[in-house]
């Protein structure tokens, strides 16, 4: 028999999948007759994958935060398994910004990786999250763990506006592009950019509800096991 | 060409991957429950 809490997530994600598979085809359609650059030609259509799931990488690792913050002053446990399932949604996003932009690097600037302040800091970013994953897998089921890592979670996000900024805050040393400002794109460009953000926000959502869910389902049977041995 | 597409591809498989596994380890878990 199901949770509720699990049950209503179920709900939820349905709606999502259905958003998803229509955002999909669009951002397909968009990426596809969006204006080549006229620098950088074909290679610049990473743009439309590669910053939004900077974004949702972000956002899974906020959150972690809030879930974390939640828990400790709620002390409910369908909050933690909120911050699991954005810390590890997040990381997933956060793998493939670190797949995706060397690929672009490695086409542009013909070298796969530098050391610049924006990659140093995503790198530090991503390490600091896959510890936090690492760290629950290795404790499964402790409340001083849940603690630890709702404290760990919270301070984590401390590193998202220095990475965002990081390119202002290295003042002209740094080889990764600018954050994207309004007005630097053709409008076609935007408008795929946008649907690209909508569609990456939509897989963001659908991938946290249902590893929400399986963290809901696995910490109910992992508690019927412990009274019925 | 190439580079866009190969970005795309790890994404796309990716994302259909990870959804997948999440998936099954749902029915999983929904089974034992």
């Amino acid at each position: 028999m199901a949770s509720d809490s699990a049950l209503r997530l179920s709900r939820i994600r349905r709606p999502l999948g259905w958003a998803l598979l229509a955002l999909v085809p669009a951002w397909a359609a968009l990426v596809w007759t969006a204006p080549l650059d006229s620098v950088q030609g074909v290679i610049q259509k990473i743009l439309y994958v590669h910053p939004p799931l900077a974004y949702g990488a972000y956002l899974g690792f906020v959150i972690t935060a809030v879930g974390g913050a939640l828990y400790l002053w709620k002390r409910s446990e369908v909050y933690d398994q909120l911050a699991v399932a954005g810390a590890e949604v997040g990381v997933v996003f956060c793998t493939l910004m670190m797949v995706t932009g060397p690929i672009w690097a490695k086409g542009t600037w013909g070298q796969w990786w530098t050391w610049d302040p924006r990659l140093t800091l995503t790198l530090l970013l991503w390490f600091v999250y896959l510890s936090y994953l690492l760290l629950r897998s290795l404790t499964e089921g402790s409340e001083r763990t849940a603690r630890f890592a709702a404290v760990y979670g919270v301070a984590g996000t401390a590193l998202i506006p220095l990475n965002y900024f990081a390119i202002e805050l290295a003042g002209g040393r740094a080889a990764h592009p600018e954050n994207l400002e309004r007005g630097s794109m053709d409008p076609a460009m935007w408008t795929a950019f946008g649907v690209a953000n909508l569609a990456a926000f939509a897989a963001f959502l659908y991938f946290l509800v249902l590893r929400w869910e399986v963290e809901v389902r696995r910490a109910r049977v992992v508690e019927a096991e412990a009274q019925h041995p | 060409m190439s580079y866009a597409i190969a970005a795309y591809a790890v994404t796309l498989g990716a994302f259909a991957v990870y959804g997948w596994l999440l998936h099954r380890e749902r029915r999983r878990l929904e089974r034992e429950d």
